[in-house]
């Protein structure tokens, strides 16, 4: 990606950047991700959206074509444990999840 | 819709029945034989577990064996418990000509299992609405497309059952997290190959 140049690059500067990626690293969301899989129904995907988040029709449809489509969508996120019950949630009713932390 | 629908909003609350005897006869003893494989599961790790049953215990951790191996121990016995429950709910409800709302609930999740399990068995692609050609089991893909029509009329009845939308809810998740990966991605983050 270009940046945009707002100063003059020539003046070199010394100043150190601190190094905070790895001090928040433990703070990232977890996301849960469903993947695409050949078998369970489109209006079923969208309808345990529905039911397990509380999406509005729109949004359940719009992640189901994003899995269906795209081959996988984040469809919740938050702490570890949260995520697992999710995914739990999720595996209840046979849609393929998983989880791995943000970035 | 031109069909006459099978299972419909009972008037004095919960949900008739009408089914011919045939898939009532086939509802009550295909589930039986999902639930027998269960039993044999236990706590052997899904990757030496036959197709059928891997895909009704899927993994939440892929890149991590140590948080996979805990997450399973914590809810394998639940996962499997509540299979077994929908798939038992089905089969002894099979000949009901009506039923209440969490029986109905058993369906839904038991038609779901028996599609997974059989589709990973045929290894059905996207889809398919007939046998493909000259396949050896014909009778279970009849099966198979037997219960995803029933399924479906499920999903469209219930769906309208669903609460209102929880406010907010929508805006908990970004759109479209990785943009579009080309030809889209397998569960496992391979790329799909193209449709023929």
């Amino acid at each position: 990606m270009n940046e945009i140049a707002i100063a003059p690059t020539a003046v070199p500067t010394e100043v150190e950047e601190p190094e905070t990626h790895e001090t928040a690293m433990p703070e990232l969301p977890w996301l849960v991700i469903v993947w695409n899989d050949p078998i369970n129904l489109m209006t079923y995907v969208t309808y345990v959206f529905q039911k397990l988040f509380g999406y509005s029709r729109e949004k359940a449809h719009k992640l189901m074509l994003d899995v269906h489509y795209k081959g996988r969508a984040v469809v919740s996120s938050g702490p570890k444990e949260r995520a697992e019950l999710d995914v739990a949630r999720l595996h209840q009713h046979g849609l393929w999840a998983t989880m791995e932390h943000g970035t | 819709m031109s069909f006459r629908r099978r299972i419909r909003p009972s008037r004095g609350g919960g949900y008739e029945v009408r089914l011919a005897a045939e898939e009532r006869a086939l509802l009550a003893v295909l589930p039986l034989h999902l639930v027998s494989l269960l039993d044999e599961v236990g706590d052997k790790p899904a990757g030496n577990l036959p197709d059928p049953l891997r895909r009704l215990l899927p993994p939440a951790y892929t890149t991590d064996p140590d948080a996979e191996r805990a997450y399973q121990a914590m809810t394998r016995d639940d996962l499997l418990e509540h299979h077994r429950e929908s798939l038992e709910t089905m089969s002894a409800t099979a000949k009901a000509t009506w039923l209440d709302e969490e029986q109905l609930a058993g369906w839904l999740a038991a038609l779901n299992d028996l599609r997974l399990s059989l589709g990973s068995m045929l290894g059905v692609t996207e889809d398919e609405a007939e046998p493909p050609a000259g396949h050896a089991r014909q009778a279970e893909w009849i099966a198979y497309l037997y219960l995803s029509g029933l399924q479906s009329e499920l999903v469209d009845l219930l769906e309208g059952t669903l609460p209102d939308p929880v406010p907010g809810a929508d805006d908990l998740v970004p759109d479209d997290l990785w943009g579009d990966p080309p030809g889209g991605l397998r569960w496992d983050g391979t790329p799909r190959p193209r449709d023929p």
